[in-house]
């Protein structure tokens, strides 16, 4: 059956693809005796649909249960693609948290000091140890954040001192003047002690830290 | 690979961006527009090609992401830092640090004027090595507390001029900050710790 006014070598491909393809007569009843057999239940399958057995059913429900094999290249895209989301998801739920500092009263503090450098080291990069502390006696969680860290409001985490009831936080920093704050159960916060920074471009203003350089 | 190594591959991974290290990152947050991300990396690289320090360019940005910002107010920031940068760069002199132009920016941010910079720059005197930063940071933390800014500034320039070292510096700070808790109005604070830092100096041998 050709469309009346298709092209002729449309019509010519179509006649060559309904042409019979010439099978030998034994593979032909081979091939039908596959089929049937696969489409004829078991015996045993007869025996347990009579029966309404529970266990023939959970049988049946094993050989139904499906499996997905993954390769190794495709697992790690999954996993890297979960780990992206699961970043992202928890970037935003953070600066959320932070974006509503303004809305909420702080419960901090002044401390008694600065961030004090507690020691220095020797190493080529000349990072010293800084020491942050805030008291902040009913807060739940507290954080630091900063341009050490991109203010990152995960990466830098308070904890209180059992003794004093404060909480604090040292921290590696290399030479130079750090801006920063605190994340107080999400309110973002000044360090009470510290100087400040003029730069309150979002809403509140920050602290300044300053490591000298062993040179100067 | 089973689904049981699978979730263990998943777990490391998400543990190691958790706790990876963080230096500076000089990349422009994933999270703002293709639109905002150019105008920020025009402006970065202008300041770039003009010798201004980037790094605190890149920090704003991050500081207004992290603060869930608008984005035309995270340009306006950087925009606003970037012009008080080249200022700051301008008053202080062309050998200024990166770090002294940084705290000079924030001193402009402040309220202070370019000519006061300029000003502490020559007060330095015959010691145009030393590094004012810690001297900014002090001025733009006095006039961010409300000491008048004129006082604040010709304090810190003597100080600065009497060569008074930078931890004496901090500590004048506190005590003004102390005052300022206490009760004490600004400008009182400020000149009877003045005054007292100057004869600790005076005494000094």
């Amino acid at each position: 059956m050709s469309e009346p006014d298709g092209p002729r070598w449309l019509d010519e491909i179509a006649g060559e693809l309904r042409r019979e393809v010439p099978v030998r007569p034994v593979w032909r009843a081979r091939l039908l005796e596959e089929v049937a057999r696969a489409a004829k239940p078991s015996a045993r399958d007869d025996v347990d649909d009579a029966l309404g057995d529970r266990d023939a059913r959970a049988r049946y429900a094993d050989r139904r249960r499906w499996s997905i094999t993954v390769g190794p290249i495709v697992s790690l895209a999954a996993a890297t693609l979960l780990v992206a989301l699961g970043a992202g998801a928890t970037y935003m739920v953070m600066s959320r948290v932070g974006g509503n500092a303004s809305q909420r009263p702080a419960q901090t503090a002044a401390s008694a000091a600065s961030p004090q450098v507690v020691s220095s080291a020797p190493s080529s990069t000349e990072r010293k140890v800084v020491r942050f502390e805030l008291s902040a006696p009913r807060a739940s969680h507290v954080a630091l954040v900063g341009s050490f860290n991109e203010w990152n409001p995960v990466s830098t985490p308070l904890s209180r001192d059992p003794a004093s009831g404060m909480w604090v936080v040292s921290v590696r920093l290399p030479p130079g003047r750090h801006v920063y704050a605190f994340v107080v159960d999400g309110d973002v916060t000044a360090d009470p002690s510290a100087p400040r920074a003029a730069d309150d471009d979002f809403g509140s203003a920050n602290s300044v830290v300053f490591v000298s350089s062993p040179r100067t | 690979m089973s689904v049981r190594l699978l979730a263990l591959t998943m777990a490391f991974a998400a543990f190691a961006g958790a706790t990876g290290a963080q230096e500076v990152d000089r990349t422009l947050p994933s999270q703002l527009s293709p639109l905002t991300r150019a105008t920020l990396e025009r402006l970065i690289d202008s300041a770039r090609v003009a010798g201004l320090p980037v790094d605190p360019l890149y920090s704003k940005v991050r500081e207004g992401v992290f603060r869930s910002a608008q984005e035309p107010r995270v340009v306006a920031a950087v925009q606003r830092l970037t012009q008080d940068l080249g200022d700051a760069r301008s008053a202080l002199g062309d050998s200024a640090g990166a770090e002294e132009i940084a705290a000079g920016a924030n001193v402009l941010r402040a309220g202070l004027h370019p000519t006061d910079l300029t000003r502490l720059r020559e007060s330095r005197g015959r010691r145009a090595d030393r590094p004012l930063t810690v001297a900014l940071v002090v001025l733009a933390d006095l006039a961010t507390r409300g000491v008048p800014r004129a006082m604040a500034a010709a304090s810190v320039n003597e100080l600065v001029a009497r060569n008074v070292s930078d931890g004496s510096l901090l500590s004048f700070r506190q005590n003004v900050e102390r005052d300022l808790v206490g009760g004490r109005s600004p400008a009182s604070a400020l000149d009877a710790r003045t005054r007292a830092m100057l004869d600790d100096e005076r005494r000094r041998p």
